[in-house]
């Protein structure tokens, strides 16, 4: 039976979120080099998955704020602007930190948007109010992608705080898989959201990031409980220096 | 139903050799969840009424602003409205999926802040740092259910050692080589002591219900 010390110390120290970037991809390594069907890696990674999640049992629950729930529902079923929770500029005001990730309401969003073929086209179209509109001073960057891999690109203002990512046609990733994005620094890859394209391939997101330091942006996939470093070779690839 | 059910996971775990229990509570959010990919709503807001309060507080207890572990907890449960087959019933069980998601993210959150700041207050970066010692703020919660006692008792358990790598890696979201600069400890103490507190646990949770 093959030595799984090394293995084990990893998956354990991952499980809790604490592995470094260069860790991550020794970890990777190692896997690989045991192979998908390794039952003993899979047996640890379970069991470590399982502890880690059950840690959070050790705190007290939180009462959820009123309208939390309908809000989330609401955001789920493409529902919100029925809901009675905070509105959603009020929520974005109070919440924006500083590199804070938040998907917004899809819907209103998704519906300020329109893509075509050859390129990403923004405008108004009865969204819910200015506040889920990219301005129309934009800059929008499109990823670079072999064929077949859909359209994705990236709309931002310099020197604001705020990204939109928007894709079509992106295939469907296998279960248990998302696309994470990248924002890379040099050759510091600082980690996005992880996303999933609808039914019909497209994506909408918004990452509260401001993209003045980012040289490169990248979109890898990867395990729905998502990396933090990149395991596989970007899918996608927008260069912001020359853009 | 839930029997029938109960009776095929306990099977399929015997037959992997998963030293994990099963109960009727995980089938029960394994139902939920499979309704949840029929798209029922209610069966989504069953999951979030079991589970939101709890991804909160680990949410809240990582990233330390409120809102923004709010928004933590609904981007994890739009996850799994979203990709509810992202759920593996060979890897675990519903709630220990659900709150990894959380915690990945609200991790995320703060290295990302971290990453942020870092530019900013380097020269405070060799300052001392106070190790606070979670364990009593964990523990002192009254009137806990029965599995947040065993999860506490598990932690409690611990060697204060392994105990407070542990709690610094997932309770303050640090790595382990920042764990490692804080404590002053060579990095590979800090990886033998998560192991080794790892394991206790892993074996103080095994019979425990799902």
């Amino acid at each position: 039976m093959r030595d799984h010390g090394r293995i084990e110390e990893l998956i354990a120290v991952r499980a809790l979120d604490g592995l470094d970037g260069e860790e991550a991809e020794v970890l990777a390594a190692e896997m690989a080099s045991h192979g998908p069907s390794c039952e003993e890696c899979r047996r640890l990674e379970v069991e470590y998955g399982e502890v880690a999640g059950r840690l959070a049992f050790a705190l007290d629950p939180e009462p959820v704020p009123a309208g939390m729930e309908d809000l989330v529902v609401g955001l789920a079923t493409g529902s919100a602007a029925r809901l009675s929770a905070p509105a959603p500029g009020e929520r974005r005001a109070r919440g924006r930190g500083p590199g804070g990730v938040r998907l917004r309401p899809l819907v209103a969003v998704a519906a300020s948007i329109v893509l075509f073929a050859g390129g990403l086209a923004i405008g108004a179209i009865a969204t819910g109010g200015n506040e889920n509109e990219i301005p129309s001073d934009a800059r929008v960057v499109a990823f670079q992608a072999e064929p077949g891999a859909g359209t994705l690109s990236v709309a931002y203002t310099p020197g604001e705080s705020g990204v939109y990512i928007v894709g079509a046609d992106l295939p469907a990733l296998p279960a248990g898989q998302v696309y994470e994005v990248w924002m890379i620094e040099g050759e510091t890859p600082i980690p996005g959201p992880c996303l999933s394209p609808a039914a019909d391939g497209s994506l909408v997101a918004f990452i509260d990031a401001e993209l003045a330091t980012t040289d490169v942006m990248a979109v890898t996939v990867e395990p729905e409980t998502c990396s933090t470093a990149p395991t596989t070779t970007p899918v996608f690839v927008a260069d912001l220096t020359t853009a | 139903m839930e029997d029938a059910l109960l009776l095929e996971m306990t099977r399929s775990s015997l037959t992997r050799g998963v030293t994990v229990a099963v109960d009727l509570s995980d089938a029960r959010d394994r139902e939920l969840v499979e309704a949840i990919a029929r798209g029922e709503e209610e069966a989504f807001r069953g999951l979030f009424g079991r589970y939101a309060p709890t991804a909160l507080a680990l949410a809240r207890r990582v990233v330390r602003q409120p809102f923004l572990a709010e928004e933590i907890v609904q981007e994890a449960f739009l996850a799994v409205w979203r990709n509810p087959a992202g759920f593996d019933r060979q890897r675990g069980s519903v709630k220990a999926w659900l709150m990894v998601m959380v915690h990945h993210r609200a991790v995320d959150a703060v290295r990302r802040e971290e990453s942020q700041r870092r530019r900013a207050e380097e020269s405070q970066r060799s300052d001392p740092v106070v190790v606070l010692d979670h364990a009593d703020q964990v523990a002192e919660a009254v009137g806990a259910p029965q599995e947040r006692e065993a999860v506490r008792n598990a932690l409690g358990g611990l060697p204060e050692q392994q105990r407070q790598v542990i709690e610094l890696m997932y309770f303050d979201g640090l790595s382990q080589s920042k764990i490692a600069e804080r404590l002053d400890l060579p990095l590979g103490t800090v990886k033998s002591r998560t192991l080794l507190g790892m394991r206790r646990l892993r074996s103080a949770m095994a019979g425990l219900e799902r």
